[in-house]
């Protein structure tokens, strides 16, 4: 999943104070399961922009939101029926439906209420952690199902380096040694040997290397 | 001018600190009338947008009254609810009304002097902090 | 109103007399499934509770305690109830009884009297009713929410019979009604009949009865109370002014060597004495000046002392130890004349009050021991009924059993326990009725409400019309704001259709105008502005679903315990917040949805916490009644504190007792023991708990379901380290002395100085209670040395002698056989230091005036209880109990349940609810079975509608319900979305206030409704 976090009070307070009408959009899919900007968040920063303003003196109105998924055209298509009452929109979705919601609403100005983090998983109630940084050419088959490209903090291919103690990495003892953890399962499956195999240099091109990546499904696209 | 009498809400768990209240009512013990109790099943049930929507609609000071440690009838409710109340004051301060006006605190049912007591000191509390910033704009404009 | 089948057969209970332990004896076997036939000889049912104004300690209104009872009983499909009517005979043997029934006649038709009270108001002196102070009513209505809800005539009052028949609308008055008697069979009787007032005016040195400014503490709970003769206004008799000085005198009637008194103590008076000096207090602060009169102050009651102690330390009561010689008014003076000698002077002072209330006690009366004669009961010197030493509920009848006044006198909570122990007994005699497809709970026997609930009417899609009920609950509400200002203001509020004031809502008379306006005015929503929805939310719940409403279309704004009784200082700023409350509770009832709950099979297993004697009885009981019982046991034995024990303070052999109580524990198929047994864990509901322990040396692990749980953990016997105990062999405690006097007869008969200090370890600041069994210890081994050696020289140091009842009896032989008993104050504690085999006891003798020593070959300390502190810490965290700050078990209610825990399906028995003696714990143990018979009678566990409910489209099936619900409860399922049984649910709403969608709601508590409380709540601010 996307993850994301609320963007502080005050910057989110910067982007809306020239309007009067806000469209406060929420998604329904990653950001509700990370508790960034699902219906609860959205009826959350609703009532607390409101009242930021009225001490302010301003009586903003918000209209509050929450698409099913905010990065398909389709569910953006209905806030046609609520965007000309709006002076402005802010999405609580991450920054692809941010972009969804600009795109098809031209007029109007868009701002992010969150800050769209990193692709993770739940490691368990309230917390998440970053997993998986799209590189677009997986390694998982051969570092034993953990990824040294978003978990190593130097993005090793072949490590570990020299900082890792004691299983964690040196930039905290709180982060595990991504390197240590591939070793450890390799052992546990009892593929040492692949351990010693040199990992080429990735070739970046179809990551970010190779400018914004696109999919085309020759059998699905229209 | 008369003098600021704040309105507190109390958010109380039926088997505590409603029972508490409820008590202090048996007991005759008169607290000041600023407080005004809403009953919830649990201290974990009060949602953050309960107690946003009440600074919103003018409560000048809030506490969520749950069991004491380990007495939750649900087991926990009284620690998430705690947890909950500690995250909603920094979303207070961030808003301007101050997360000094959100409590969280703790009763047994058989406390009514202690729920009196609170009333009084959170009362106090209020009285010196003085009316919602929010509601006192409002009713400025 | 009779059921002719249910007269026919044997199957079914007896009650005779319907105060509150008749009541809750009915209640009880009602609600365990059996059918009774309660009766009265009054017209109509309460009993002594429904005269006084408030209770002690709490210093509640009774009424409103009290009419939940009431109309609970009145709904009850099992019990019939006569009034005016006695028992005149019973032939037969237990389980086949024939009883004559004799009732009285009404001169009423009860079947066209619509208590429309015409007859009331046409004579307007009847309403009242004041023992003693009004005599005028020829049709009284004994208290307004008397039940049944009809009137009856004193015809031989009357004076013109033929005007009374005539002004009667409905012609229900019948002027030749006559006597008519019956014979009905029962397997079982229950004696309820409380007992009678002792009457002053057979002693002449109080002048009650002469002077109308002498009253007796009943009549001054009636001019307090808001339903008496003066409204509840305090005046005197004499000239109509509020008093500013009253006296109250203890032992009026009791512990008395007057003329026509008893001898034994009637154990109640002395706490509603300092009730109704507090609630004088109360109410006047330092306008009126109390004074209590009294010997021995005797509040040995689970927290009594601690309320004594506030008595005077909060409320300033002024006691004088001394028990008055005369009250009489000198020719020509306003105020009345006390004299008296203070104990501890030799002078005769006077004193001049403006009142004087005798705290009268109880007697039984002549026609009680004629009734008992008829039955066979054997009655005790005093006139009570007998009962044995360890048999706490049976009279010398089999079959027939006493709870409440007729056995002992007593307050409302230890009558509360002996009649769920006689309901428990009477139980086993009959077999339980089952329920003939009614599909209330509780079914009800008036005409109209005998039928099934009426279907529910749809409500959906109409407009909230709201009906607003405010009580005055007498002068609880009414007399610190202004109801019918309220009910104006309600009025105006948008979707309330109508805004009423009534006296008490919860009155049989209030609940049927609810449902008049439900059906009239087509009401979907209502508001009753009274007391707690905690206690009165299921009575209006089942009072609105009556009047074919969804039980959930019902919201209670608690303008009483948490208004007006917290307020009643400020009553300008108390009516604001009641407007405040009301505003919020119509706003919310408007969102209000129709519910339906959910239903669970009932485990009828039982898990019984501690093997005592409290608990090995309450295992057998219901055992017996064929119940699946464990009984687990802490230590690798049963027998508790009473295998300490030798003899009782009346003599019997409380070793045989034991032993064969833990013979038949063992031996009882029904009942499995286990010792060694430490409670670890514990989960689930009433109906389906499961708890785990570790058992044995190997601490094996073992899990028990089971439906319902009784703890009888028990106390501890006190040891204090004080006076030279554990350092001297001549120190003991009264419990190693009942031991050594039984073993070492010898050794004792030899001992010429004998000292016994009470209240070693209680009644002090760290264990600030009474523990209520040290004075008869004291007296009992007093009595057995003086036996032994009647030359031994017996004195007892104490500070108030608790010899409450009939063991008074056993305190005055005491003093004829020579043991004496001195006073120490607090601030002059007995000294004691070794002398050799002796100790050396110094202590100031108060009448004398003087320090005496004495050189005693044995010094007794009376040491009383204390709570098993680190046993109920333990348990009250697995069970989630609440304790008292002294660490005994907390009772639900500690007036009308006193058997019950606060959580559902608990029950405690025993010391570990208080101190108390081997009977009164065998009394609460049957108490705790016949209670936990009234669960276990059920099929099926109605676990209410208050659940979790998810919104399929707004799920995002995120898991954070699934990792929050402390019960696992939800899931996600194969749809994708989370689901929550409503059956496991346990309606806490952490899941829902935690789902970041908002697709859960959790009923009864809906965010919409929680939302438009906080709107009402706080209108007038966004005005």
């Amino acid at each position: 999943m996307i993850t994301a976090e609320r963007k502080p009070l005050e910057e989110i307070i910067a982007y809306v104070r020239p309007f009067d009408r806000i469209l406060l959009v929420g998604c329904n899919e990653c950001v509700t399961v990370c508790a960034a900007g699902g219906r609860k968040e959205v009826g959350i920063l609703s009532s607390a922009l409101q009242m930021a303003f009225l001490k302010q003196g301003k009586n903003l109105q918000v209209k509050e939101h929450t698409l099913e998924r905010q990065c398909d055209p389709e569910y953006v298509e209905e806030l046609s029926s609520m965007i000309d009452g709006a002076d402005a929109v802010l999405s609580m979705a991450c920054g692809c439906g941010v972009q969804e919601v600009a795109r098809r609403y031209r007029d109007k100005p868009v701002f992010p209420a969150v800050n769209t983090t990193f692709m993770g998983a739940s490691e368990r109630q309230g917390v998440w952690a970053e997993r998986c940084q799209g590189c677009g050419d997986c390694l998982l088959g051969i570092t034993g199902g953990i990824c040294p490209i978003a978990r190593c903090s130097k993005q090793l291919l072949n490590g570990p380096c020299g900082g890792s103690t004691h299983g964690k990495c040196e930039i905290s003892p709180d982060v595990d040694c991504a390197w240590q953890l591939i070793w450890d399962r390799l052992k546990a499956l009892g593929l040492e040997n692949r351990y010693e195999e040199i990992i080429p240099a990735k070739d970046w091109r179809t990551g970010r290397g190779g400018g914004p990546r696109k999919i085309i499904r020759e059998d699905l696209a229209e | 001018m008369k003098p600021f009498e704040p309105v507190i809400v109390a958010f109380c768990c039926h088997y505590c600190a409603y029972t508490a209240a409820d008590m202090a009512g048996s007991q005759r013990r008169c607290y000041p009338p600023n407080v005004r109790i809403v009953r919830v099943p649990c201290s974990g049930k009060v949602d953050t947008i309960h107690i946003l929507k009440a600074f919103e609609k003018g409560a000048d000071g809030i506490y969520v009254a749950g069991c004491l440690d380990g007495d939750c009838h649900f087991k926990n409710g009284n620690i998430r609810a705690s947890r909950r109340v500690a995250s909603v004051k920094g979303l207070l301060d961030e808003i301007g009304i101050g997360g000094e006006r959100l409590e969280m605190v703790k009763i047994s049912a058989g406390m009514g002097d202690r729920f009196a007591d609170i009333a009084e000191q959170m009362t106090e509390k209020i009285r010196k902090l003085g009316p919602n910033p929010i509601h006192a704009a409002r009713t400025a404009a | 109103m009779e059921t002719i089948e249910r007269f026919q057969t044997r199957n079914k209970v007896l009650v005779v007399g319907g105060g509150v332990g008749g009541i809750r004896t009915a209640l009880d076997l009602a609600e365990a499934g059996r059918d009774v036939v309660l009766i009265d000889a009054a017209n109509a049912i309460g009993g002594l509770m429904t005269h006084l104004d408030r209770t002690f300690p709490t210093n509640n209104c009774d009424l409103c305690t009290i009419s939940p009872n009431m109309s609970e009983e009145n709904r009850s499909r099992h019990i019939d109830l006569m009034t005016l009517t006695r028992i005149i005979g019973l032939e037969g043997a237990a389980g086949d009884f024939t009883a004559t029934l004799s009732t009285a006649p009404r001169y009423i038709d009860l079947t066209r009297c619509t208590a429309c009270g015409e007859c009331r108001r046409r004579f307007p002196e009847c309403v009242d009713f004041s023992p003693g102070l009004d005599h005028r009513a020829p049709t009284c209505m004994r208290y307004p929410q008397a039940t049944p809800q009809a009137f009856s005539i004193d015809l031989a009052r009357c004076k013109d019979k033929q005007a009374l028949a005539a002004c009667c609308p409905a012609g229900a008055i019948v002027l030749d009604d006559a006597e008519s008697r019956r014979q009905m069979r029962f397997g079982a009787v229950v004696m309820a009949t409380g007992a009678g007032i002792f009457d002053p005016s057979a002693l002449d040195n109080f002048n009650y009865g002469k002077d109308p400014d002498v009253v007796t503490s009943l009549e001054y709970e009636r001019i307090l109370s808001a339903s008496g003769p003066t409204g509840g206004r305090l005046v005197r008799g004499s000239d109509g002014k509020v008093p500013e000085k009253i006296a109250w005198i203890q032992c009026v009637g009791s512990r008395g060597l007057q003329k026509g008194a008893a001898p034994y103590c009637s154990s109640v008076c002395c706490m509603f004495a300092l009730k109704e000096a507090i609630v004088t207090k109360e109410r006047f602060a330092d306008q009126i000046d109390t004074t209590v009169f009294f010997m021995d102050m005797r509040t040995f009651g689970k927290d009594y002392e601690q309320y004594y102690q506030r008595s005077r330390d909060e409320y300033g009561l002024r006691f004088v130890r001394s028990r008055p010689h005369s009250v009489m008014r000198r020719p020509g003076e306003d105020r009345l004349t006390v004299t008296f000698a203070p104990y501890d002077q030799s002078v005769v002072k006077e004193e001049g009050f403006d009142m004087v209330v005798l705290a009268t006690g109880f007697a039984v009366s002549e026609e009680m021991r004629k009734t008992a004669e008829a039955l066979g009961i054997e009655l005790n010197e005093h006139g009570f009924a007998k009962t044995p030493g360890f048999n706490p509920v049976a009279t010398s009848r089999q079959g027939v059993y006493v709870c409440g006044m007729f056995e002992s006198p007593k307050d409302i909570p230890e009558t509360m326990i002996q009649a769920s122990a006689a309901a428990c007994r009477a139980a086993a005699l009959v077999a339980p009725v089952p329920a003939k497809g009614v599909e209330a709970p509780e079914g009800e026997m008036a005409e109209d409400e005998l039928e099934p609930f009426p279907p529910e009417r749809d409500v959906t899609g109409e407009d909230p019309k709201v009906g607003v009920f405010i009580c005055e609950c007498g002068e609880n509400i009414g007399g610190v704001v202004n109801v019918q200002a309220l009910a104006k203001d309600a009025g105006s509020l948008p979707g309330v259709e109508t805004a009423e004031v009534l006296g008490y809502s919860c009155s049989r008379e209030g609940m049927k105008k609810i449902q008049e306006r439900i059906r009239e005015l087509q009401l979907n929503r209502v508001v009753i502005g009274g007391c707690s929805p905690r206690t009165h939310e299921l009575q209006f719940q089942d009072t609105i679903r009556r009047a074919g409403l969804n039980k959930y279309l019902v919201e209670i704004a608690n303008l009483r315990d948490q208004d007006t009784w917290v307020h009643l200082d400020r009553p300008a700023e108390a009516a604001a917040n009641a407007r405040a409350l009301i505003q919020a509770a119509v706003s919310a009832v408007k969102t209000a949805r129709p519910l339906t709950e959910h239903l669970l099979p009932m485990n009828q297993d039982v898990l019984v916490v501690g093997g005592g004697v409290a608990g090995m009885t309450a295992a057998l009981r219901l055992a017996d009644q064929g119940y699946q019982v464990f009984l687990a046991e802490r230590r690798s034995m049963l027998g508790g504190i009473a295998n300490l024990v030798r003899k009782t303070l009346e003599g019997d052999d409380v070793q045989a007792f034991v032993r064969d109580l833990i013979d038949r524990t063992l031996a009882h198929e029904n009942l499995q023991v286990i010792t060694s047994a430490f409670i670890v864990d514990h989960s689930g509901m009433p109906g389906m708990f499961k708890t785990g322990m570790q058992v044995g040396p190997q601490m094996f692990y073992r899990q028990i379901n089971h439906g319902v749980t009784i703890m009888a953990t028990g106390a501890l016997p006190n040891r204090p380290s004080a006076y030279l105990l554990g350092e001297h062999d001549a120190v003991m405690t009264q419990l190693e002395a009942d031991a050594l006097i039984e073993e070492d007869s010898d050794r004792v008969a030899a001992w010429e100085n004998v000292v016994m200090i009470q209240c070693v370890g209680s009644r002090i600041p760290e264990n600030p209670n009474c523990s209520r069994i040290c004075c008869q210890a004291a007296v009992k081994n007093a009595l057995r040395i003086k036996e032994l050696n009647s030359e031994a020289r017996v004195i007892v140091l104490y500070r108030d002698m608790r010899t409450y009842g009939f063991q008074e009896d056993y305190y005055r032989k005491a003093r004829e056989k020579g043991v004496i008993f001195a006073r120490y104050e607090t601030d002059a504690l007995p000294q004691t230091e070794a002398a050799g085999d002796r100790v050396l006891v110094t202590f100031t003798d108060p009448i004398l005036g003087r320090t005496l020593s004495v050189e005693a070959d044995a010094l007794m300390l009376s040491t009383g209880f204390v709570s098993d502190d680190e046993s109920t810490e333990d348990l009250a965290a697995i069970f989630k109990l609440p304790r008292t700050s002294d660490g005994y078990f907390l009772e639900d209610h500690i007036k009308l349940r006193p058997v019950d825990l606060p959580a559902p399906g608990f029950f405690v028995a025993g010391t570990a609810h208080a101190p108390k003696s081997i009977k009164e714990s065998l009394s609460q143990a049957e108490a705790a079975a016949g209670r936990a018979l009234t669960l276990l009678a059920r099929e099926s566990i109605n676990l209410g509608a208050a659940v979790a409910r998810v919104d399929d489209s707004k799920c995002a099936a995120c898991l954070i319900c699934v990792r929050v619900c402390p019960y696992g409860v939800p899931f996600i399922n194969a749809d994708g979305y989370s689901e929550i049984d409503p059956a496991k649910c346990h309606g806490c709403g952490t899941c829902a206030s935690e789902c970041p969608a908002k697709a859960i709601d959790l009923m009864c508590f809906e965010d919409d409704q929680i939302l438009a409380k906080l709107n009402g709540l706080l209108e007038r601010m966004v005005a």
